[in-house]
């Protein structure tokens, strides 16, 4: 009997992933040295861009893989904005080093938040999370420390120059971008992906093989409320104020709803492609009000009926060219 | 006294919360499914019950006699374009399918009947009250309060003894094996639904006479309903009622203490008994 010996080796990265990998790190330094070559104009639609990516990406991985639909996310953004402007404002504390600090809010908010609402059922879980977010919301608007519902200002922004603001604020965002999508991507591939990818398919399957859905459902909800919190909290540093019924607002949520929807739900490509079409249709058909938003609102539904996988899935069905890949591809070569 | 007063306004406010979460406690028990559009589509029937108050001289008895089959065909509508597509064990297609329409009907409404606040005509019921003691207590409040009574009971009784309650407890309790036992899921989902509705055509005729009603509207009502559900415990229409006794009186001391705290102090009642008791005050023994 002759043995063969077999050279085996486990790919994880494809052509397209290695195409979409230098295309993001060649747009991340692109973001970085925007103050160097844009105008103030583009600097703030980018800071927007990255802001609407990451809530939207931190949304994905509540709903695309942990399973819990979230319609409150607004409540973490609301309170990381309110922190940094009261450590800025009130304390002054550096504002950018604030915009770090403020991210402690939205995490002591989850960990109540998730162990409430984890006894409620699917549905009743996500309007939970929503009156959780109202709650914030109305006790924010009645307390005079933080000026009730007539908000705050960031005046403390004066003392740095356009320059200097502006080269903090891309530096902010590349970081948002960096731990949002590329702590996405790095959790995904790891050991707790594959956990995560498991659990996302069949919960209960997923326990039978060991995983521990309930501290990772616990542990995902915390980071996405950290990531979307951060996200806020630039979003409002660089808007300079901050009102309970904007930083509260119930529109972050259905946002992050169309953005995933969209673009593809359980799909870092997804979030990116859904964020593109949000933003470029904010831009041009915003003006129309309500109208625009009645469009938004029929097309996540027609998604919801008949689409599921969003733009990225029918994408798919052309040829599987992910540019964030998570699968591993075992190669095995006879030796000769 | 004044908090006599407000204990019994609270639940006169919670009759209303009752007729809202009858038809969500309904739902949830046999689909597994809350329609966010929910309070979106009570506001829409409380706007066409207005503008066709101005238009149809039947006075308001008339007005719930025209509004409520109008609201069984869009519950029927509603079942059978979007909700019997996704019901399912997964809960996310059902969301986001109905977070969308929220959506998209709320801001159809602002379009057709902009962001004004409307309320159905003045009439004799609406302004007219009784003093028990040195306390006022409005008429229409204690008739809305009343059907919600009836409508509970009724509803409690039709789950309870006929046919049609029986296939939907079945249905609720198990799809598949109902379905073998000749219970035609669909048809349990398409009556129950036209049923929901239906009370929300009651409840947004009395809305309109109450109070005022925006397209905005929608979301609030859509909270006080699953407040009062799960106040009450999941899976029973007198736990729904109760859930939203309790909600309406929280909600009217908080209003008594601030005027800026009356909703607060319902979540936070809402909280508290997810925190203490998250089966629900009424909730049955497993």
């Amino acid at each position: 009997m002759t043995s063969k010996t077999h050279h085996t080796e486990v790919v994880r990265a494809t052509r397209s992933s290695r195409i979409a990998m230098t295309l993001c790190l060649a747009l991340l330094l692109a973001l970085i040295a925007m103050p160097w070559w844009a105008s103030s104009g583009n600097i703030r639609w980018a800071i927007e861009l990255s802001c609407y990516i990451a809530i939207a990406q931190m949304w994905n991985l509540l709903a695309g893989y942990a399973g819990l639909v979230s319609v409150g996310q607004q409540a973490f953004i609301g309170v990381s904005g309110y922190l940094l402007f009261v450590l800025a404002q009130n304390f002054g504390v550096n504002p950018f080093v604030a915009v770090l600090l403020s991210l402690i809010a939205p995490a002591i908010l989850a960990v109540p938040t998730y162990l409430l609402l984890r006894r409620l059922d699917g549905p009743y879980f996500a309007i939970g999370t929503w009156v959780v977010a109202e709650a914030v919301r109305l006790a924010t608007s009645n307390i005079d420390y933080v000026n009730a519902g007539a908000g705050l200002t960031l005046r403390v922004m004066t003392q740095y120059s356009q320059h200097e603001r502006e080269v903090g604020f891309v530096l902010l965002c590349a970081l948002l971008l960096l731990t949002t999508i590329g702590g996405s991507y790095w959790l995904l591939r790891s050991r707790i992906g594959l956990a995560l990818t498991a659990m996302r398919d069949n919960p209960v399957a997923a326990a039978s093989q060991g995983v521990n859905v309930g501290r990772l459902r616990f542990y995902i909800f915390i980071a996405a409320a950290v990531g979307t919190g951060f996200a806020g909290a630039i979003y409002y540093m660089a808007q300079l104020r901050i009102t309970p019924s904007a930083g509260f607002d119930p529109f972050w949520g259905s946002m992050s709803i169309f953005i995933v929807m969209v673009g593809g739900i359980g799909a870092i490509e997804g979030v990116l492609i859904g964020a593109l079409i949000y933003f470029l249709a904010d831009r041009l058909f915003g003006e129309f009000g309500s109208a625009y938003l009645i469009v938004l609102g029929l097309l996540t539904l027609v998604i919801a009926l008949y689409a599921r996988g969003g733009v990225w899935g029918l994408l798919q069905k052309w040829g599987d060219h992910a540019w964030f890949p998570v699968r591993r591809k075992l190669i095995v070569e006879e030796n000769p | 006294m004044q908090w006599l007063d407000a204990v019994i306004q609270g639940v006169l406010l919670g009759g209303m919360y009752a007729q809202y979460a009858l038809g969500m406690a309904l739902m949830f028990g046999v689909m597994r499914i809350v329609n966010i559009a929910h309070g979106d589509v009570m506001i829409l029937l409380s706007l066409i019950a207005v503008s066709l108050a101005g238009v149809l001289p039947f006075g308001n008895l008339g007005l719930i006699v025209v509004i409520v089959p109008i609201a069984v065909v869009i519950g029927w509508i509603l079942q059978k374009f979007i909700l019997n597509k996704v019901v399912g064990a997964d809960p996310l297609p059902s969301l986001i399918a109905t977070f969308g329409l929220s959506i998209a009907l709320q801001n159809f409404m602002l379009e057709l009947w902009s962001a004004d606040t409307r309320s159905l005509p003045n009439s004799d019921i609406a302004s007219a009250s009784f003093q028990i003691g040195s306390i006022y207590v409005g008429l229409l409040p204690v008739i809305v309060l009343i059907t919600a009574l009836v409508l509970t009971g009724g509803l409690d009784a039709v789950l309870r003894f006929s046919r049609f309650g029986r296939g939907l407890r079945a249905a609720a309790a198990d799809t598949e094996a109902a379905a073998m036992t000749g219970v035609d899921p669909k048809r349990i989902y398409a009556i129950a639904t036209a049923i929901a509705v239906g009370i929300l055509g009651l409840a947004a005729v009395f809305a309109a006479l109450r109070a005022t009603v925006s397209p905005s509207d929608g979301s609030a009502q859509l909270i006080y309903a699953f407040e009062a559900v799960i106040i009450g415990g999941m899976g029973s229409v007198w736990g729904a009622f109760l859930g939203a006794m309790v909600l309406g009186v929280a909600q009217a001391i908080g209003l008594r203490i601030d005027p800026g705290l009356g909703i607060l102090f319902g979540h936070l009642v809402f909280l508290a008994v997810l925190a203490t008791r998250p089966e629900g005050i009424m909730a049955r023994k497993k």
